[in-house]
């Protein structure tokens, strides 16, 4: 008992934290909640902005909204057609974009590992290109397609979006099959498998989940961007639905309708601003969903 | 005792035996790393045959070759002959399709397709065989059987094979790369990711699967090696030490360093 007693002070001791080990611990106490102010004040942000879009944008969402077209002020117009257009535009941009994209991916992914410098140049430019301006890409494509067409065009305006896409899905392919471990690529040639068809049905397949992920994203991307589509597709007033005709979409109504002095047209740039915004929320909570699968 | 420096493959009992792999005078490089030297070796037919061997002593890098795995990767080659069937498999010529059809593989980790566990089977039989609905269906049932996994997923053959246990996976893996009806089984630490439970349920199936094939395992472990094998072929340093019977390398064998491998004074 008094043996124990004696020690007891110098276990103390022993167990007492010194003061660098409490510089440190005040530090990650601090360190933590600037964290977690930091996240907290990008919530609020993303939240200010949902709620000023439904506060101002929500009254404006009707079946008329929805199905009409545009119109001149004050007659009752809606965005039906930059509605379709928007739909259009992204989905033909899509159809470049994904074989493009896929195709790239895997060529960077599967024959281009170390050691080949052409691989190299692609990934390199590629990366540029997802951080290009996108107007740039706007004025590029208006060069490549609407000066020698002669006009402008839905076509002009899907490969303006398909450029901006290609670049995210590359990415995000190449990275999704690189951590397709070896040891399944061993194992389907083993089986007498080709590579094409390892590739295909083995690599691609088990890493199909984020390759949709990346697909998703860049449609979500493309899908609110304005800028590509003011020198190609440059906004339409009326129904259409012919790519070779200028095509309206939603992110260009808002441009045209949120500077105007009608309060109708500003009404309108505000519900689309608010069904473009929750449009992309949608797709990109869709993509948290199907990830988590 | 007559310490002799040969490593032919003519000593042991199973001489007598038909080779189903013969190697000959074969080196293997990584680069400009020489891994393998001037192995000469023979693989009995139907018959198990275990590769032991510390760690990087070339006993992987052999089994690679045998199924020409190397040949994924640029910098890797081989030299000398590798008679199968009475072809050098090392040949440009030969078909690696075939091959690989014809010499299976089982790898250390379990790598089950991301898909269901009846085209996992399918998968591999597909490459090679046009088969009905009913012949495929009596091939998985009958490969699945074999390796004691047919009452545990007969149920839910059409469920993903990542959802069954390590154990499962590993068996699954075994009944694909024999689905394909090769001639040799190569398995390159099959068990040693798995329990002992699994492990031992996988060396009683070597034992019943070694009457139709013919069995080369790379093992560390050395009970297993005693238990499963009928030859013992010991490695070190990128050359065949010795090679016997499984009786012999692991109570009498002729080199120190066998001996000292097997009573754990190195490796």
């Amino acid at each position: 008992m008094s043996k124990s007693s004696q020690a007891a002070p110098e276990r103390l001791a022993r167990w007492r934290p010194d003061r660098r080990m409490n510089r440190r611990r005040h530090m990650d106490r601090l360190a933590t909640w600037m964290s977690v102010v930091a996240g907290a004040v990008l919530v609020v942000v993303l939240l200010s902005i949902l709620w000023t879009l439904l506060s101002r944008g929500l009254v404006g969402i009707s079946w008329a909204t929805l199905t009409h077209g545009m119109g001149p002020p004050g007659s009752g117009g809606g965005l039906g057609n930059a509605i379709l257009g928007s739909i259009i535009q992204t989905s033909v941009a899509l159809l470049i974009a994904v074989p493009l994209g896929l195709s790239c991916g895997i060529y960077l992914a599967e024959y281009g590992r170390k050691t080949n410098y052409f691989a190299d140049v692609v990934r390199f430019v590629s990366d540029v290109l997802m951080s290009a301006p996108s107007i740039l890409i706007g004025l590029f494509v208006y060069q490549l397609v609407v000066v020698p067409w002669g006009h402008f065009s839905g076509w002009a305006g899907s490969v303006a979006l398909a450029v901006l896409a290609v670049p995210v899905i590359v990415r995000t392919t190449e990275d999704m099959l690189r951590l397709v471990p070896t040891a399944m690529r061993e194992a389907g040639a083993a089986l007498g498998a080709p590579r094409w068809r390892v590739i295909l049905s083995l690599c691609l397949r088990s890493a199909r989940q984020g390759v949709l992920t990346g697909i998703l994203l860049a449609l979500a991307r493309v899908g609110g961007e304005t800028a590509p589509l003011l020198f190609t597709s440059l906004g339409n007033q009326t129904w259409s639905s012919n790519l070779n005709k200028p095509m309206a979409s939603l992110p260009i109504a808002i441009y045209q309708y949120a500077g105007a002095s009608y309060d109708d047209w500003v009404q309108l740039a505000w519900t689309g601003a608010l069904l473009i915004t929750f449009g992309v929320l949608l797709i990109n909570i869709a993509v948290r969903l199907s990830a988590r699968r | 005792m007559n310490v002799g420096l040969t490593t032919s493959p003519e000593n042991g009992s199973s001489a007598d035996a038909e080779a189903a792999l013969s190697v000959r005078d074969l080196n293997f490089y990584y680069g400009n790393h020489h891994a393998l030297h001037d192995i000469m070796l023979d693989y009995p037919a139907r018959q198990v045959t275990a590769m032991i061997g510390p760690s990087g002593c070339g006993k992987s890098t052999l089994l690679r070759v045998f199924n020409r795995m190397y040949d994924l990767y640029p910098g890797q080659r081989a030299t000398g002959e590798v008679i199968f069937d009475g072809m050098n498999i090392l040949e440009r010529t030969v078909s690696l399709d075939i091959l690989r059809a014809r010499i299976g593989m089982v790898f250390q980790k379990p790598t089950p397709f991301p898909m269901s566990i009846y085209d996992n089977i399918a998968f591999g039989v597909r490459l090679h065989e046009r088969l009905s609905k009913s012949d495929m269906d009596e091939r998985v049932q009958d490969v699945l059987t074999r390796v004691a996994l047919w009452n545990e997923v007969r149920d839910r053959l059409r469920a993903p094979a990542s959802g069954l246990s390590g154990g499962q996976q590993q068996r699954l893996c075994i009944a694909r790369s024999i689905a394909t009806r090769p001639e040799v089984l190569l398995l390159d630490e099959p068990t040693s990711a798995l329990d002992p439970i699994s492990t031992a349920r996988i060396e009683e199936l070597l034992d019943e699967l070694k009457e139709e094939f013919t069995i080369a395992i790379v093992t560390h472990n050395m009970q297993q090696a005693a238990r499963c094998a009928d030859r013992v072929a010991f490695f070190y340093m990128g050359r065949l030490i010795e090679v016997d019977t499984a009786d012999r390398i692991f109570t009498n064998p002729r080199q120190k360093q066998t001996q000292d491998y097997i009573t754990g004074r190195f490796g």
